[in-house]
């Protein structure tokens, strides 16, 4: 995570997220799925082809690609379909964009009540006899059982879970690097599902996206790194109130 | 006893003449790296820390940050929407260097009007105007936060200071002041082992020292654990420094 300033000199926190040799690895119809619309499969980081049977291998056998860690899927429209095998790049996002980015949380193993759902327990003192960070009561005496989906001590961490509405500050093309504003679920170097915005706030929010996708053997000479219009530039000299 | 051809007496070899390698004299001085350069040990791509160095050095490039030291006295100009110059000036001493990276910050200290102030800045912030070192120097510790309980004669700076003059050839000189504290309680225990205070002159009875030793963790220097040796990412990042500064 790194600081970024505004031109009006306020300070934002922003996470870097890197696109790692991510390729679309196959294309399922809309009657095949049984979905709304069609799915596109992607891949990103590659890894290593001897952990794991022959059977698994096929999709990237068909895509040409070396295997990779990590297979999610996206719902696409019909017009916005990609043959099988292409790279994806940090450039099919643009600066001022807002995106959804979804990680596995940072798992913190059995955890009790008071972490886990956020319990007040009891006090430390005036009596209290080996009671300090319990449920309590769980249920009523008319209820006569414990309802399902009772906030009880499990295991806490390591489900995926969504960050919503986040802008899209910067865009690194040399590195393929996101700068995407606040946090973003998961630990350092996780790997991390990147969306765009399903906010309604954020619908007509991208005015010139590279549709369906930014390809690199295009004709698009893309500058190395793309600003938002109001990100403090290091080149000016210093911010100053008129 | 080799024979020679000629009959003659072998010609006298004299023995090879000892190589001396001086290592007494001192080697060429070492430049100053501003702290926040060094990324901390972590599981951080270094992809990360480069990329945040080259904005780092572009930043340097457009505005002069200064070498300076904990214990240095500064006056640092920042963008103010409030004041009627629309900006303002604070002259204090730094007590303080942290963060890394682009977030690197700084903490001034001065006694204005009797009131303790203090006041944090951001090294690459944009907004500010101007960083001017009046004083460079050291001190014998990296954290002067104990002036918090020390008298305030410590921390006052005159808020109208000239900048003293220095040459460049000049070692950085260091202020061996043993600051005198106020009456205790003072908001941590300096004089536990832990903080390794060298700068305070401590007029507690000796037994309090002793018990002060209580707290002593010996063993933590042995660790080898804790070592971070930053010699050689000092060197490729000063490379890298005066490479992309003389562009």
């Amino acid at each position: 995570m790194m600081p970024i300033w505004t031109k009006s000199g306020e300070k934002h926190a922003v996470t870097l997220l890197k696109v790692q040799d991510c390729h679309v690895l196959r294309y399922v119809s809309k009657e095949e799925s049984g979905g709304k619309t069609a799915k596109l499969l992607v891949g990103g980081k590659n890894a290593s082809p001897f952990s794991k049977p022959e059977s698994a291998h096929e999709i990237f056998r068909e895509a040409g690609v070396p295997r990779k860690q990590k297979v999610t899927t996206f719902n696409v429209t019909d017009d916005a379909i990609i043959k099988p095998g292409t790279p994806l790049y940090a450039a099919h996002f643009r600066p001022g964009q807002f995106v959804d980015v979804t990680a596995k949380t940072i798992g913190k193993g059995f955890q009790g009540v008071v972490k886990r759902w956020g319990f007040k327990g009891q006090p430390a003192s005036h009596g209290q006899t080996k009671t300090h960070r319990r449920p309590g009561a769980i249920s009523t005496n008319q209820a006569a059982k414990v309802y399902r989906g009772k906030k009880m001590p499990g295991k806490m961490g390591n489900i995926y879970r969504t960050s919503f509405g986040l802008k899209v500050w910067r865009i690194n093309t040399k590195h393929d690097i996101i700068y995407v504003n606040g946090s973003v679920p998961g630990h350092t170097n996780c790997l991390v599902k990147v969306r765009d915005s399903k906010l309604p706030t954020y619908k007509d929010c991208n005015k010139n996206p590279p549709f369906p996708t930014f390809f690199a053997d295009g004709d698009e000479e893309l500058p190395e790194d793309l600003f938002d219009e109001e990100i403090f530039q290091f080149t000016d000299p210093s911010v100053t109130f008129a | 006893c080799r024979v020679s051809s000629d009959g003659k007496p072998p010609k006298f070899q004299p023995p090879p003449k000892p190589v001396i390698i001086d290592r007494k004299t001192k080697k060429e001085e070492s430049r100053f790296l501003s702290p926040e350069f060094i990324p901390p040990r972590g599981r951080k791509d270094p992809l990360k820390y480069y990329i945040e160095r080259k904005d780092m050095i572009q930043r340097r490039k457009v505005f002069n940050i200064p070498e300076f030291y904990v214990g240095s006295i500064l006056a640092v100009t920042t963008a103010n929407p409030l004041a009627s110059d629309k900006s303002s000036r604070f002259v204090g001493i730094c007590i303080q260097r942290g963060g890394t990276g682009l977030g690197a910050t700084f903490v001034l200290r001065n006694v204005i009007e009797d009131q303790g102030v203090e006041i944090c800045y951001e090294l690459y912030s944009p907004r500010i105007q101007a960083i001017e070192v009046l004083k460079l120097e050291k001190r014998l510790d990296e954290n002067l936060m104990y002036l918090r309980d020390a008298l305030p004669e410590y921390s006052t700076v005159d808020v109208n200071m000239k900048p003293v003059p220095r040459m460049d050839h000049e070692e950085i000189p260091v202020n061996k002041v043993q600051v005198r504290m106020k009456p205790k309680p003072w908001s941590k225990r300096w004089e536990r082992p832990k903080y390794n205070i060298k700068g305070i002159k401590f007029e507690l009875p000796e037994h309090k020292m002793q018990a002060a030793q209580k707290w002593s963790q010996p063993w933590l220097e042995f660790d080898m654990l804790r070592e971070y040796d930053t010699s050689k990412i000092e060197e490729k990042i000063r490379k890298e420094l005066s490479e992309e500064l003389e562009k």
